[in-house]
Parts: structure tokens; sequence; C-alpha cells
């Protein structure tokens, strides 16, 4: 039995007269990783800032629990990344953790010694020792990781951690993350499905200011996977003809037809396949690619998203 | 305690790093210093400029040492604000714009603290720089003018000083309340000019205002040296510091929950 870290009960949030966030509730389990997925103004960074105790929640309870206990003041349990991190550019990486850990209540010796051990983690060592006015995108993202982290928060919570970064970047933080997360726990959001698949266990998907979908990541995947057939025929006349008929078989539940491919949703892979495939040859029509499997969590996600 | 310290360390370094420490001072020492090198060797200047007919002198009485050290201040009401205003305006709208603060107030940190720190830099700027300058102009005044009275001087000095801090403070409240740069340089700017203008035009209702304080500075240094009403301003002008301390604490803090 996992104890629950943070609890969420229907928070919201309105800017004069629309209301961004509508009343959602969910909790975070200690150790666990969440992600909170959602499309571009979803809602994200408004609920994420309000948990970070930086915007006055219009209604609803966050409560931060340590040690089974509701905390006070969450903030010295909390370390946070914002979208975009600012620092000073006159400081030095260096001197920006120092300054970070001594304001979060570290001992001066504690954060000296801190700030060396995450400018390594980070891969900072040589950049430490020069301004911030000169880092890089990446480099900011990574010195915006160690900064909140470097008193040790029970509770990290990063927005779009790598929504900004190249591709080696994004590999790079992920793979922070990854080894973070095996001591801390950590809530992220992001609008990409593929970075929440890599190192999340829970999922919350939020669109216009509701949760739309939450649980465990193989939770969501058993019970929201459907059998789906992916098909890819010829470019021939008598082919696409044919695809374009299939969808209208009694086997299909839906279908998404375009072009030479189809996406069918159907009741029985199996039957379905067997059937698609005698129907086709008969006919003769070439079939590219047959394949047979279940929806992913992008499919689901794009659904939740759309819907 | 402790973050005090901290925030105000951080402070004090961005002034250094920034190179405020350097220019603020030399600007305000040299205001202070021109005033009586000028009045001394206006007269020479004046003649090697020649174009005067014959036979025609002009006698300019020479001012008194403390006539001097009063056109000086006269110097810091319109320079020296425009200079101390430009320097601390952003002091506060800048983090909160850039976005540090986002990070920094993510931490368990104290608004009083934070605001603290920022206006004891302010003072502490102010006050070295306008020191400085004020004792420049002093010592070239007995230098190459005349003595003037030591208690009158820094009589004077502690009254404008007052008047400095007051604008500083103004400045940050402003600065706690608006975004944009030259909003707040034009508000405290206005608001400072206007609080002295009135003091000249309604000298009955403004007797304690903060903005007679350079009359009350400049009065101690006339010969008879005695200032109406010089205990009321000091303390109005101490008591506005604090509210105006107070109003932006609670301002930064309210930022911080309605977003
Ligand atoms: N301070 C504010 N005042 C008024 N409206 C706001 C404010 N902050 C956010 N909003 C609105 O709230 C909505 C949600 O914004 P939010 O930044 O939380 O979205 P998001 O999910 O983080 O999006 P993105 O993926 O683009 O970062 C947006 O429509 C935005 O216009
Ligand atoms: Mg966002």
């Amino acid at each position: 039995m996992t104890r629950e870290l943070l609890q969420v009960k229907g928070l919201s949030k309105r800017f004069k007269d629309r209301e961004v966030v509508k009343g959602i509730s969910f909790s975070i389990a200690e150790g666990s990783c969440a992600a909170l997925i959602g499309p571009n103004g979803a809602g994200k960074t408004t609920t994420i800032r309000m948990l970070a105790g930086l915007l006055q929640p219009s209604g609803g309870s966050v409560v931060l629990l340590a040690e089974g206990r509701p905390v006070a003041d969450p903030r010295p349990y909390i370390g946070y990344l914002p979208q975009m991190p600012v620092f000073y550019p006159w400081m030095t990486g260096a001197e920006f953790l120092l300054y970070s850990g001594e304001l979060a209540g570290l001992t001066r010796r504690e954060a000296t010694r801190e700030t060396g051990k995450w400018l390594d983690a980070v891969g900072l060592r040589d950049a430490g020792k020069r301004r911030i006015g000169g880092y890089s995108g990446g480099m900011k993202q990574r010195l915006g990781l160690a900064q909140a982290l470097i008193h040790r928060p029970r509770l990290l919570i990063l927005d779009e951690p790598v929504s900004a970064l190249d591709p080696a970047g994004r590999k790079d933080v992920l793979t922070l993350l990854q080894r973070i997360r095996l001591e801390t726990t950590v809530l992220f959001s992001t609008h990409v499905l593929h970075d929440a698949e890599e190192i999340c266990d829970e999922i919350l998907m939020m669109r216009e200011g509701e949760i739309v979908l939450q649980g465990s990541l193989d939770h969501l995947r058993r019970t929201y996977s459907e059998p789906v057939i992916r098909l890819e025929v010829g470019g021939d006349e008598v082919s696409r003809a044919w695809l374009a008929a299939a969808g209208g078989k009694d086997f299909v539940v839906q279908s998404e037809i375009s072009g030479g491919r189809a996406k069918l949703r159907v009741a029985d892979v199996e039957r379905a396949a067997l059937e698609l495939m005698a129907d086709a040859v008969s006919r003769r029509v070439t079939i590219r690619t047959l394949e047979a499997g279940q929806s992913t969590l992008e499919d689901l996600f794009l659904k939740a998203v759309r819907s | 305690m402790m973050q005090f310290k901290l925030f105000f360390r951080k402070e004090m370094l961005e002034m250094g790093r920034s190179y405020k420490w350097l220019w603020v001072p030399l600007v305000f020492l040299m205001l202070g210093v021109m005033q009586p090198v000028m009045t001394r060797f206006m007269p020479e200047i004046l003649k090697s400029a020649g174009n005067m007919p014959k036979g025609m002198t002009i006698t300019i009485a020479p001012p008194s040492g403390a006539e001097v050290l009063a056109q000086t201040l006269g110097q810091y009401s319109s320079i020296g604000i425009l200079i101390l205003v430009l320097s601390v305006m952003t002091m506060i709208s800048g983090e909160r714009q850039s976005g540090v603060s986002q990070m920094i107030f993510a931490k368990p940190v104290s608004y009083v603290s934070y605001a603290a720190a920022k206006w004891a830099s302010m003072l502490s700027l102010v006050t070295a720089s306008f020191a400085l300058g004020y004792g420049g102009a002093w010592y070239y005044t007995v230098q190459i003018i005349g003595a003037v009275e030591a208690g009158a001087v820094v009589k004077a000095g502690l009254f404008y000083l007052l008047w400095l801090w007051f604008a500083g403070a103004l400045t940050l409240l402003v600065s706690s309340l608006l975004d944009p740069a030259p909003g707040i340089a034009f508000v405290s700017l206005g608001a400072a000019l206007l609080l002295s203008m009135a003091s000249g035009w309604l000298p009955r209702y403004t007797v304690y205002s903060p903005g007679s304080l350079p009359q009350i500075s400049a009065q101690w240094l006339e010969p008879a040296g005695e200032a109406k009403g010089a205990v009321g301003a000091a303390l109005l002008c101490l008591a506005c510091i604090f509210i105006f301390f107070a109003a932006a604490v609670y301002r930064i803090k309210l930022r911080y929950s309605k977003g």
C-alpha cells in the first residue's frame, strides 16, 4: 500500500470570467511519477502553479502530506521548475545553485556541497563557473532542474521540462529524470505522450480545464486499448475502391480511411484479419501491409483530446 | 533574518556587477563638486569669454559657502533624483517581468525579507552616494569658497538624505505596482516633482509634507538657520517610507496569488 503525497480536491481557477481549471481532483502516491498531459491551453501551467503555491486557487484544496500528515506550507517539500526558467544572467550557474540552496534552508556548507553534486549530475560542471547570460536553452533547463532538486524535495514539479529542447537535450533530460524518479516523486506536464510513456507510471489527461482521463499507464492500456487493424493497400483503382468499401463490413466497429491507409476498429481481430485477406485475394487487391493489434495510448490521447 | 541576509547580499552583488555601485556614487560626486568649483571660477570664465565692452566690469557678489551648498542640494533635486529613480526603478518589476521571481517564490522564502532586502540595498546605495557627493561638495566649498558652520551642513544634509530616501522608497513601491520601466520612471519622478512643487505653491498646507524636506534643508543653511516643521516633516517622511514598504510587501504577495 503506497502512501499519498499530494491530494487535490475540486481545484479550480478562474481568471476574470473565464474558468481555466474546472474543479479537478486527483492524488499522487509517494514514489510515483505522474504526467499531466494536455494540448496547449488545457490549463496545465495554471494547475501546476497552484500546486507549487504560486497561484491562489479560486476553489478546492491542495494538500501535501509529509509522513502522512498535512503540512501548512508545502514549499519546503516542493521543487519547482517553471515552463521557461529564467535566471539572473549576471550570476554564474554555481552561484545561482548556491543561492537557491541557501534560500531553501540549507546551510552554506550543505549548499556548497549540493551545488557541486548537482552541477555534476546535470552536466554543468565546467559551465557552472560561467555567467548564466551565456547559457543555451538546454543548459538553462538543466540548471533549472538542479535548482529544483537542490534541497531534496519530496515532490518535484516540472512544467514541460523537455518541450523547448532539441532531440539530444530532450534525451539528456529524460535520462536524468529517470534517475531522479527513483528517489523523488515526480509530477510533470507535457503535450507529448511519448515523453510520459517513457518515464511515468501515472497519467492525468487534461483538456479545457478538466481531467478527461486518469489512471496508471498499465491500467489505461488495458482498459482502453481496442483491437485495431491497420491496412495499407497499393495505389491502383481497384485496391483503393476496395479499401474505401472495407469500412462498411459488418465486423468493423469504426473506421478511419485516408488515401491508401485505413485504421479499422474491429470486434474480433483474428476473424477480421482472415476475412479481409480472403476478400482481398479473391478481388486481386494488393495489400502492402496488414497489421493486427491494439490501439496505442497515442490513439487514446488523440481521442480524449479531440472528442 | 537568515533569508534577509541572503537577499541583501544578492542585491549588493547585483548592484556591483551592473556597476551601479560605481556610476551612481560618481555622478553624485560630480554633481556635488561641480557647484563650488563652477561658482569659484565663473568670474574667470566670463572674463576669458571676452566680448565685453571695454570698461565694463561685472561684479558678482561672491556667494557664501552656505549658499553654494544650498545650490548643490538644488542640483540633487533635479539630476540627483533622476539618477536615483533610474537606478532603482526595475529592482522589483524586473524580476517579476523576467520571471526569475517565480523560481524564488516557489522556495520557502518570506516576502517581507525579500522586500526588506530591496529597501535596505536601495537605502545603502542612496546614502553612500549622497554622503560621498555632499561630502565632496562640503570639502571643496570649504577649500575654495569659505567656511560653513558644520552643524548646519550636517543638519541640512540629513534632511536632504531623508528626501532622497523618500524618493527611493516611492520608486520601489511603484516598481512593485507597475511593469513597464518608463511608466515607473514617469510616475515616480512625477510624484516626487509634484510633491516638492506643491510645497512651494501651498506652503501652508504642506508644512509636514515630505516634499518640503528640500526646502527645510535649504533653510538650515540660511543665516538665521531655523526651519519650520522640520521634525514633523521628518517623522511623516519616515512613516511614509514604512507605509510604502508595507504596501509593496502586500502587493508582491498579492501578485503571486492572483496570477
Ligand atoms: N494570468 C492569466 N490571466 C488570464 N488568463 C490566463 C492566465 N493564465 C492563463 N490563462 C488562460 O488559461 C488557459 C490555460 O493556460 P495554461 O497556461 O494553464 O495552459 P497550458 O496547458 O499550460 O498550455 P501550454 O501547453 O501552452 O503551456 C489559457 O487559455 C490562458 O489563456
Ligand atoms: Mg503551460
